[in-house]
């Protein structure tokens, strides 16, 4: 009996150490950066000052504001758009397809954003292979509408990612039962899943919107002298000593982003509480719509999935052939001449991006236990801090990470740890949100019995639940792999000598007009990418406990 | 007390954490493992405790990598770099406070050597091997030494002139014929260390007055400035611009064999900047930094960097590389190179001021 009491007080001791290193952890690596960088902003020449906020508002930086908040938000918007025709493709075309769809996009999003800069001059640019290859043309690239090209292409996959999830939302007896009462297809579309996909959009292109607010390295590569909020945080953050007034410009950027947050945190709770009716990607809906909205729908998914292929096989392409002339030349010197530390480099990048992608699992899973299976106080609010990084600006979250941990006691600059927990509390929220779900589906009497056998805590966590969080581990574990693969935002201002990763690498390629060099190293990144998510993706089909994660809760 | 001892279980649980993750940061990734047991090395100088070491390094000095192999078989020590333009790499150590999370210093503007130490982010180390090196290329206190001279001018693309039906430009001057406009790429002076090597030599040529003028003029050519040293030769080379003003060191000859480019070396001025090498204050390892400072200032070692990429070298017996046979060493603009770290910040508001926000 005595020592069942005392197993059981360890048990206890234990959980609650477990959580305080949770609360310890979010505090030292998401609240500390972010208060850290704020506080920098606010700092000049060791005193509290307003400096760096004074001379953001200088007619030469409104200028950058309006050319951040056109290009961002037409970006974001085109985006959506294309987005919301995809979905509504995925709900025209009958549950297989639609599969297939999901998929696709899925693959779309493994590439860095910059790729499709790098397809983009070398198809485009002025020795592009279509503008000067086929047609003799010496085209400009540079400039404002490139830059909302290429992000507007770069958002399409998350935002239809987004949308897809809405309509799974969307109650299917709803449909049907329109469609009995004889409504016209569009009408359906119109009055039905429309609407529920507004939720889906909303929070879409405010998240875009931040997205592509924050994203410097577009505009770096194809902006030409076209300037904007993000560019020049990260020309002042590395090229000046003014890290205070770069701090500055990324606080600017942290309102569109809270405003993207609210509807983002909007949407997910949306998903959180329906989910249990049965679902239109389930059946055929066998919806008929006039031949023109056909068109209007399908023209625009159809044509991103081409550009995409596109994209790839240009980077394939130019990986192996020089193509500056206009012609192409095979030619295998890319591979030869890739630099000496660019396989360190790549092999520091997947350790890396694996031990994050770990930790944030874990770690993830974890919060999202004590939040809402264990319904502690104040976790709500851990809970809240640990979705921030997400969202808000990777130069913002970049430069708190050189602000916090540049000094003593906390000098982590130039380890791999600086790394490692930036990838890691980035992504934080995609454990955290795949593991609600799934516990929102599971039944909490689960729980109870175990308890009732005796369980404690701990041991409910570890030997009952683990098992249906199977397929929210696998999948948060690739989530943050492949984002942690691709990475630069945030990444840019941390890197140090021995400490390169290969997106670093990568952007500098592409940056320094190397572009045969950086398609290859675009390749070797993606094909890596790429084989990682199929090992991980093996793990998750392999049989092995009983999913529980699909069995819907009964009414 | 309970709480008391369940909080410092935390503490020493996070400890834990972190430090469990630091042997991460030391073990080498497969790729740059050293050959099993450092070879013996024929230089007696090196201390083969040393051996197996890594040396961290920021590197502005195009081609170099391709020598550290060599350093790394016959020293033993390893070499991890980071390419980064000099200005920028002042730039992020002033930012974390002195911090460069590096070793050595290897190559770029000598203008940034000179501000960094001054700001006290350098250690003076005089080489042994640096007494035959003249004093010009050189810091007499030893917080930065020259391993080369790089001279700057053009790279031109003859595709692209032809097509355009433009000639190559020849001086300074012809930069500035608005024939050009938009063909010209070249980087920024605060980012570039021979970009600002190459303001700065210009306005010491020709003085203060007629060189703002003329850099006047040229700027009004460029649409865009580069963000590094490293971009206008690609660019020249790809056909996107026809005229890319840079380094004119071994690769841009090099690229003579590969491209229609071709070098030009301007018949009025050739600006040049020492590409220096130091030893950072809070180097990890100042003993095998100093290792490698010694080896790339010795006969040896400078025969190796040459041939990694031709320059004209600052050690005497060291010959000029064939490539640039053709360069005028008469024209080589003469310069106080102590100017370029004293002016650099006037100099650079002067600049920001007349590029406005391109």
């Amino acid at each position: 009996m005595e020592r069942r009491t005392l197993i059981r007080q360890t048990y206890k001791q234990f959980d609650k150490l477990i959580l305080l290193v949770l609360i310890g952890l979010v505090g030292l690596f998401i609240v500390y950066p972010i208060v850290s960088i704020v506080a920098f902003s606010f700092r000049s020449g060791g005193e509290f000052s307003l400096t760096h906020y004074q001379s953001i508002f200088s007619p030469a930086n409104r200028k950058l504001i309006w050319h951040s908040l056109w290009t961002a938000s037409s970006a974001a918007f085109f985006s959506t758009v294309v987005a919301v025709m995809i979905s509504l493709s995925a709900v025209l075309s009958g549950p297989r397809w639609q599969k297939g769809l999901e998929k696709a996009v899925m693959i779309s999003m493994i590439s860095p954003p910059f790729v499709s800069s790098l397809a983009f001059i070398i198809l485009f640019g002025r020795r592009g292979l279509i503008t000067y290859g086929l047609l003799g043309l010496s085209l400009n690239p540079y400039g404002p509408q490139s830059i909302v090209l290429l992000q507007a292409l770069g958002g399409i996959a998350f935002a239809s990612l987004l949308l897809f999830a809405n309509l799974e939302q969307i109650d299917l007896f709803q449909v049907l039962a329109s469609r009995d009462l004889g409504a016209k297809g569009q009408h359906t579309l119109k009055d039905i899943i429309f609407p529920a996909l507004r939720p889906g959009i909303l929070s879409a292109f405010f998240v875009l919107f931040t997205m592509n607010i924050a994203d410097f390295s577009t505009p770096i590569i194809v902006g030409g002298s076209f300037k904007t909020l993000a560019t020049e945080a990260y020309l002042i953050a590395v090229s000046t000593p003014n890290l205070g007034q770069a701090a500055a410009i990324s606080v600017l950027m942290v309102p569109s982003a809270l405003i993207a947050f609210y509807f983002y945190r909007r949407n997910m709770r949306l998903g959180q509480t329906i989910g249990a009716k049965r679902s239109i990607k389930d059946i055929d809906l066998g919806l008929r719509l006039p031949g023109w909205l056909r068109l209007i729908i399908f023209l625009p998914a159809i044509s991103y999935f081409i550009i995409t292929l596109l994209k790839y096989g240009v980077i394939l392409v130019s990986a192996f052939a020089n193509t500056s002339s206009g012609r192409i030349k095979w030619t295998l010197d890319y591979a030869r001449t890739l630099p000496p530390n660019n396989l360190a480099a790549i092999g520091r990048s997947v350790g890396y991006s694996l031990i994050a992608a770990l930790a944030a699992t874990i770690i993830g899973l974890l919060i999202s236990w004590y939040t809402h299976r264990r319904r502690l106080p104040l976790m709500e609010g851990v809970e809240f801090l640990t979705s921030l990084p997400y969202i808000i600006p990777g130069t913002f979250f970049g430069l708190g990470y050189v602000a916090a941990f540049s000094s003593q006691p906390l000098m982590l600059r130039g380890t791999a740890i600086i790394l490692i927990t930036n990838y890691c509390f980035r992504q934080l929220s995609v454990p955290i949100k795949a593991a609600n779900t799934t516990f929102s589906m599971l039944d909490r009497s689960i729980d109870r019995a175990a308890k009732d056998l005796g369980a404690s805590e701990l041991q409910t966590f570890w030997t009952v639940l683990l098992s249906p969080l199977r397929t929210a581990f696998i999948n948060s574990f690739i989530t943050v792999f492949t984002s942690s693969m691709m990475a630069v935002g945030a990444i840019a201002f941390i890197v140090s000598p021995g400490r390169t990763v290969a997106s670093m690498e990568l952007f500098r390629s592409v940056g320094q007009g190397r572009y045969g060099l950086a398609s290859f190293q675009a390749v070797l990144l993606i094909v890596i990418i790429f084989v990682f998510n199929l090992i991980l993706l093996l793990f998750k089909d392999r049989k092995g406990g009983r999913d529980v994660s699909r069995t819907k809760r009964s009414k | 007390m309970k709480k008391i001892l369940s909080l410092l279980l935390v503490l020493v649980l996070a400890i834990g954490l972190l430090a469990g993750c630091t042997p991460a940061q030391d073990e080498p990734t497969p790729a740059d493992e050293p050959a099993d047991t450092p070879e013996a090395t024929d230089d007696p100088a090196v201390d083969p405790s040393l051996a197996g070491t890594t040396v961290k390094v920021l590197l502005a000095y195009g081609g170099a990598e391709n020598s550290f192999e060599q350093f790394t078989a016959d020293t033993g020590i390893n070499v991890e770099y980071i390419e980064i333009s000099t200005g920028q790499a002042l730039a992020q150590i002033q930012a974390a406070d002195g911090v460069s999370a590096a070793d050595v210093w290897f190559g770029g503007g000598v203008d940034s050597y000179i501000s960094a130490a001054e700001l006290g982010y350098l250690e003076a180390y005089v080489s042994p091997e640096a007494a035959t090196i003249r004093d010009e290329y050189k810091d007499k206190d030893g917080y930065w030494t020259g391993l080369a001279l790089v001279p700057a001018g053009f790279l031109v693309n003859n595709d692209v002139l032809a097509e355009k039906g433009l000639e190559a430009p020849q001086t300074w001057e012809d930069l500035a014929d608005p024939a050009y406009h938009d063909e010209i790429i070249m980087a920024s002076p605060a980012i570039s260390g021979t970009q600002y090597a190459i303001l700065n030599g210009l306005l010491q040529a020709m003085g203060e007055e007629a060189g703002w003028e003329l850099w006047e003029k040229i700027d009004a050519n460029v649409t865009t400035y580069a963000q590094g040293g490293g971009e206008p030769m690609p660019k020249t080379i790809a056909g996107e611009y026809a005229i890319g003003v840079l380094a004119t060191v071994g690769s841009a000859y090099q690229a003579m064999e590969e491209a229609p480019v071709e070098v030009i070396n301007p018949t009025d001025y050739i600006p040049w900047t020492p590409a220096p090498i130091g030893l950072f204050a809070d180097a990890e390892n100042p003993e095998g930094a100093k290792v490698m400072i010694d080896y790339f200032l010795s006969q040896q070692g400078q025969e190796k960097l040459m041939a990694a990429d031709a320059r004209i070298m600052t050690r005497p017996e060291v010959a000029i590389p064939d490539v640039m046979e053709t360069l005028d060493a008469s024209k080589l603009i003469v310069q106080d190179v102590k100017l370029f770290g004293s002016q650099r910040e006037a100099v650079l508001a002067r600049w920001a001021e007349l590029i406005g926000d391109k």
